[in-house]
């Protein structure tokens, strides 16, 4: 191992522990450790100015194929990962004018009035929308706005809203590993590995779909007995909050409704009008703000710039081992133990990721697996496209199986516990860890069945 | 109206600092505001006090828990949150009371009328005690004594700058072994009715 390997390697092991000891804002440890991996590995250790500006990849934004890629290669996979960065951007801002209207509390309020806020069409509609939600919106604000109606809801109904919360919260992670914009492991899988929309639906998307039923199935199955107690209790709903009171302006509800649909339609088609995902991003943000007016200014101040801030980092310090090519180590490594078949380096791939993402971040996770898994194909000869969606579903569904796993985990446990209700590692686990084995199982079957 | 006065007391375990507290209260026909905060906090939520009981004034687990756009899992953060809410309301209406912990000198800190305590204790002194008010044999009670100590010193410092007991942060620290419980309190009562004649004089 050369001097610029174990430094990128430690400085490595340092972001992750600091990320994971939760003491130090995870956007100061990224962009410390990205800084330091800048200076010393790439100044003093490789002396190499080229390994800072691929790094840095600030020269991919101002080519044609960064916004418009129509047969074309749409974003290098080396360092900042800009295209990821900007749609998440974008997206925020989209979400942030959509919950300013008072679009998710209306469509929560909507589907329980729908169901007539009995227990079990509850459970079962907040799950599928939470799933389908998560497709199309980050899974944070998805759990953020669902947990809480759920919780209000449980109060008026006098039930236990825990059941529904961890159910609601596997669902959004579901859902999300079905698109390339539901999670952020997809999105930086996507844009690395140049994935539409559409290859995600149909290989992540259909995994995603098969294990929605049986989650379902599982949950109910768990629950049954508090939820068929929970049924027995009638309760009049007239007094129920009505869903137009959620509606603070109905022009503002319209507009975000079709933005909304325009981005929907927009990545779904992306493959086809060669717009790429920043354009995208940066399209949908712009109509926002301009259809905000002069409460521009108070979305852009919204934008989590901590997260993005994060993730320029996090790019930076896997940038660090992807110059230094300790990541083909690991890819070589994993070649070996697997001895060239497919099968098993799908199953190392997937349980590996999934057994990680459920205790580390599965954004940094996914980061550093993608060069190993681009490495792993060219050495061993296989489909780039079976070890990605192994990488993508390990790491989305992985993170369901503790709260701490994934972001929707730890902000629907903590509207949880804002309200009263705390959710232990016990309570959590004893139903989401048997729900994660199933959905793992389910994906690498699909995988082994689809294309090994 | 009445001056409000607010009386924050911190302790050491085993130090007797509750029990100063309680007779504090009740010689100066205050309310006290301990763990009991827990009970309105639970009807509030709709939810039940031996719940939220175990979470009271412990600290975050760094491992186990996480933090994600401000949101954090930890319950004992969240409850945490929601006794200090529920302190700053109360301090708000002007009513006067005696708070035992919960970084309530932190918390209310800069309000007029707020009187800061910590009770210390002779380590001896705060062993037997706790050996006796909970039945545990001398290793028992050094154990409880030492895990509740490390528990409250976390937590506090988590939320205050001045670390746990350091007397900058306090009006007054005062030894309870050197007067005992019903000795120190009222040597505490003689100080708090100076605090509040002068405060009075003060504005004549």
């Amino acid at each position: 191992m050369t001097v610029a390997q174990i430094l990128a390697l430690i400085i490595f092991v340092a972001m992750f522990a600091l990320i994971v000891s939760d003491r130090i804002e995870r956007e100061y440890v990224s962009l410390g450790c990205g800084v330091l991996t800048l200076i010393f590995v790439f100044g003093v250790c490789m002396h190499s100015m080229d390994a800072v500006m691929k790094t840095l990849n600030l020269r991919s934004i101002f080519t044609q194929e960064f916004w418009y890629a129509a047969g074309a290669e749409e974003e290098s996979a080396m360092g900042i990962n800009w295209s990821t960065i900007i749609f998440i951007a974008g997206m925020m801002i989209m979400v942030e004018g959509m919950a300013k209207a008072g679009f998710f509390r209306w469509l929560c309020m909507r589907l329980a009035k729908m169901v007539h806020y009995k227990p079990i069409p509850l459970f079962l509609t907040f799950m599928i929308m939470s799933a389908f939600l998560a497709m199309f919106i980050d899974s944070i604000t998805v759990i953020l706005f669902l947990a809480a109606v759920t919780v209000e809801l449980a109060r008026l109904l006098k039930l236990d809203p825990i059941p529904m919360i961890i159910s609601e919260i596997f669902c959004a992670n579901l859902g999300g590993s079905a698109t390339m914009c539901g999670d952020p492991p997809n999105i930086i899988i996507g844009t690395s590995l140049r994935y539409s929309f559409g290859d995600f639906l149909s290989n992540t998307g259909v995994m995603a779909g098969i294990s929605l039923i049986l989650v379902i199935l599982y949950f109910f199955l768990v629950y049954r007995k508090e939820l068929l107690l929970e049924e027995a209790k009638a309760v009049n709903p007239e007094t129920f909050p009505e869903p137009s009171e959620a509606i603070k302006s109905k022009k503002d509800f319209i507009i975000s409704c079709i933005i909304f649909l325009c981005a929907v339609v927009m990545l779904v088609t992306h493959e086809q009008t060669g717009l790429t995902v920043a354009f995208i991003g940066t399209v949908i943000a712009l109509i926002t703000l301009v259809a905000a007016g002069r409460n521009a200014l108070e979305l852009i101040k919204k934008i989590d710039y901590r997260t993005l801030l994060f993730f320029i980092g996090l790019f930076i310090v896997v940038g660090g081992l992807e110059q230094t090519g300790i990541l083909e180590q690991i890819a070589v490594f994993i070649g070996k133990v697997s001895g060239g078949n497919l099968k098993l380096m799908v199953a190392i791939i997937i349980w590996v990721s999934a057994v990680a993402s459920a205790f580390v971040d599965n954004i940094p996770f996914a980061a550093t697996m993608i060069p190993v898994i681009k490495s792993l194909a060219v050495a061993q000869g296989v489909e780039l496209s079976t070890l990605a969606w192994a990488l993508s579903m390990g790491t989305d569904i992985g993170g369901s199986a503790t709260p701490i796993g994934a972001s929707a985990n730890v902000v629907g446990t903590s509207v949880a516990a804002k309200s009263g209700y705390p959710i232990s590692w016990g309570k959590y686990c004893r139903s989401a860890v048997p729900a994660t084995i199933i959905v793992i199982i389910v994906s690498m079957l699909c995988i082994f069945v689809r294309y090994c | 109206m009445e001056k409000q006065v607010i009386i924050a007391i911190g302790r050491e375990f085993g130090s007797g600092g509750h029990a100063i507290a309680e007779q504090i209260a009740k010689d100066m026909g205050l309310k006290l505001y301990d763990r009991n905060i827990l009970e309105e906090i639970a009807e509030e939520k709709s939810t039940k006090t031996e719940v939220l009981e175990k979470y009271d004034e412990k600290p975050r687990n760094y491992i186990l828990t996480r933090r994600v756009r401000g949101y954090s899992n930890s319950m004992e953060e969240n409850l945490a949150e929601m006794q200090f809410e529920y302190l700053k309301k109360k301090a708000d209406t002007g009513e006067s009371f005696v708070i035992v912990g919960r970084c309530a000198e932190t918390i209310l800190h800069g309000r007029e009328g707020l009187i800061t305590i910590f009770v210390i204790g002779d380590r001896e002194a705060k062993i037997k005690r706790i050996e006796k008010k909970y039945e545990l044999s001398r290793s028992e009670a050094i154990s409880k004594m030492n895990r509740h100590d490390k528990h409250r010193k976390m937590y506090h410092n988590k939320y205050s700058k001045y670390k746990w007991g350091d007397s900058r942060n306090y009006d007054l620290c005062i030894n309870s072994s050197r007067l005992g419980v019903e000795g120190t309190a009222k040597a505490l009562e003689v100080y708090i009715k100076d605090r509040i004649a002068y405060s009075l004089s003060q504005i004549d």
